[in-house]
């Protein structure tokens, strides 16, 4: 089997988050490989229709939870059309998982912020999981997350689910004339709420993802609450075909996304040549 | 290393005795729509061969890596999909008559192509092959092998590195697969002092021949580079080039390719893997519009650094022969020789420079 080649998975579940983004649930059609499957919270992979291509999204599900895996996309180019195509029962490929991961293991014993824009929460949502399954070995938790209109936040029944519970803080905002009549939370941009929701960075480890302009304007946030750029993490996305090194397109100076990202410290990112 | 000789004809018996025993034999052939030009193709015996005329059109790159291949075929039914593999196991080949630059070409790209996840179907044509190289005696102007630490007599990557004497040609093999090709000849002789002086002759002035073309380019080169993203120099060295990325497809180093799948029927269709080039617009854009390399100068200066700082930084070395190809079949004139020496004296002047 060549490192080209995908394996088959089974798509057995289709959830709207939004208008045009859609999240699936797939199984690996082979119980072997389903089985053996492992991966890490931020890893990504190569989904494919066949006749149509192959796209690069991360794993929104975290590795806490066997036996399937979920991506979350939005319908804008032409593999991304297709996949929308698709239906319950239906047969993708996937190859993967590739490229680094969020350093769970290291924030174990620490504080977590999480903090996403639009369809940015999809990598973080898969590392929030990871963090709530295992949620005593961890601090405090809290998740800031808005998008531009209410109809944009995904993960809707999550964000009640998390709202409810009592071991994190929840912070929704929406940008200004995004709100709905019967919105309850921060009508602001996400530096604002990051500032209303995170007062220290004492022993807290932060997990950034979303528009660039939206990490541009909450990083000196960050930076003024006092966390260090080595202890703010963040995902990249760059146009990818092979996830594996090869094919020569995704690196930003001599750093390639697929290989030694897609998990970079605020730290890293400052030091990447300006061509992203 | 042992030196032995062979004749032409002892040659000529060798290609004869590949072919027929179903080993595809590729050498230098004189294109046929163009009389003057020289390709990379399979031959039936060795007077089909033009040695030592002139440097390929193509490098060697497309017997390892083709412009289009395909990585699988899918049949998609209502029922579900099926993948068929493709073999990764390829048939033997020897490659008669490259010049050491293409040679060398296959050995660096190995690098990247070995990365954690090896390629198979790359590395299954590299083992299949037995490459005979030729001292090159054929550079021009545009060659500068020697500033990438080349030379027209390398050895690098080679199995079997045959040097033009008189009456035929001094073998030194370097492998045990040029040592195996070389039991397949039976007039092999040891070769004579005259012959070994013979061909040490040739390889002096072959280096001569090339050695003022472009001086070799410093190590330092590669931290500048990647050091110098913003430097103003960016901004006009691309005014002449067309982005059309025939510079890539004629590379014996380019790699960068594309995945895509092609439908031949309605159920069946192919994932293909196709050469593709940092220089079109498409390369880097994303879904969403955003292109990180929105002009010609900043996908130009990728070329530059992906070269000349980025494989250095990733793999130690650079990723160039200096075969000249690129300037011989760019339609704007654009001369890498001529741009890499005026970036290396640019780096030498302002060692500091713009650094960010």
């Amino acid at each position: 089997m060549n490192i080209y080649q995908p394996h088959l998975m089974r798509i057995c579940e289709i959830t709207d988050e939004t208008v045009d983004t859609r999240t699936l649930k797939l199984e690996f059609k082979d119980a072997k490989i389903a089985e053996q499957f492992q991966f890490s919270a931020g890893q990504f992979g190569e989904y494919s229709v066949f006749g149509e291509g192959e796209s690069t999204f991360c794993i929104a599900s975290p590795p806490t939870r066997a036996g399937y895996i979920e991506c979350s996309f939005k319908a804008t180019g032409k593999v991304t059309q297709a996949l929308r195509r698709l239906a319950v029962g239906d047969t993708l490929g996937f190859r993967g998982p590739y490229g680094n991961h969020f350093p769970i293991e290291m924030m174990k014993g620490h504080s977590v912020v999480f903090i996403a824009g639009g369809i940015g929460l999809a990598p973080v949502r898969c590392a929030i999981w990871n963090v709530l399954d295992l949620r005593d070995q961890f601090k405090d938790v809290t998740i800031v997350y808005g998008a531009r209109t209410v109809g944009d936040l995904v993960y809707k029944r999550e964000l009640e689910e998390w709202a409810q519970r009592s071991d994190l803080k929840l912070c929704l905002a929406v940008d200004p004339g995004g709100e709905t009549p019967d919105w309850k939370g921060l009508v602001a941009r996400i530096p604002t709420a990051v500032e209303q929701a995170v007062s220290t960075a004492e022993d807290t480890f932060a997990v950034i993802c979303g528009p660039p302009i939206m990490i541009k304007f909450t990083l000196p946030v960050l930076t003024k609450l006092g966390f260090p750029g080595e202890r703010i993490y963040t995902t990249l996305e760059n146009r990818m075909k092979c996830g594996l090194g090869k094919c020569g397109r995704c690196n930003i100076g001599s750093t390639y996304v697929c290989k030694d990202g897609p998990v970079f410290t605020a730290e890293q990112i400052k030091a990447m040549p300006p061509e992203f | 290393m042992t030196h032995r000789f062979l004749s032409h004809h002892d040659l000529a018996l060798l290609a004869a005795d590949l072919v027929a025993s179903g080993t595809r034999v590729i050498a230098p052939v004189r294109a046929a729509d163009d009389l003057e030009q020289i390709d990379y193709l399979p031959i039936q015996k060795l007077e089909d061969a033009a040695l030592g005329v002139r440097v390929t059109r193509r490098s060697l790159k497309e017997f390892f890596l083709p412009p289009s291949e395909v990585l699988l075929q899918y049949r998609q039914t209502k029922e579900g999909v099926e993948i068929r593999e493709v073999p990764t196991v390829a048939p033997p080949q020897v490659i008669l008559g490259a010049t050491p630059c293409d040679v060398a070409g296959l050995e660096i790209v190995d690098k990247v192509m070995g990365w954690d996840y090896r390629d198979e179907l790359w590395f299954g044509r590299r083992d299949a092959t037995t490459i005979v190289s030729f001292l090159c005696s054929v550079m021009d102007h545009t060659c500068f092998c020697t500033a990438v630490g080349l030379a027209p007599d390398s050895s690098r990557g080679t199995d079997l590195l045959l040097i033009p004497v008189e009456g035929g040609y001094l073998a030194n093999a370097i492998t045990p697969k040029g040592k195996a090709l070389l039991q397949r000849c039976p007039g092999a002789t040891d070769a004579s002092e005259a012959a070994i002086a013979g061909a040490e002759a040739a390889q002096q002035e072959a280096r001569g021949k090339i050695a003022n073309n472009l001086a070799a380019i410093p190590a330092e080169f590669a931290g500048w580079l990647a050091s110098h993203y913003d430097h103003p120099v960016w901004k006009t060295i691309a005014l002449r080039c067309h982005g059309c990325g025939a510079c890539a497809g004629v590379c014996p180093t380019c790699h960068c390719f594309d995945i895509v799948d092609e439908h031949d029927s309605s159920e069946e269709g192919a994932r293909r893997r196709n050469w593709d080039s940092c220089q079109t617009s498409k390369f880097t854009l994303h879904a969403s519009g955003h292109n990180p390399r929105q002009s010609q100068s900043e996908r130009f200066r990728q070329r530059i650094e992906h070269k000349f700082s980025i494989y250095p930084t990733r793999f130690g070395e650079i990723l160039c022969t200096g075969c000249g190809r690129c300037a011989r079949v760019c339609p704007g004139g654009m001369d890498l020789p001529e741009i890499v020496g005026n970036l290396v004296a640019l780096s030498k002047a302002e060692p500091e420079g713009s650094a960010q």
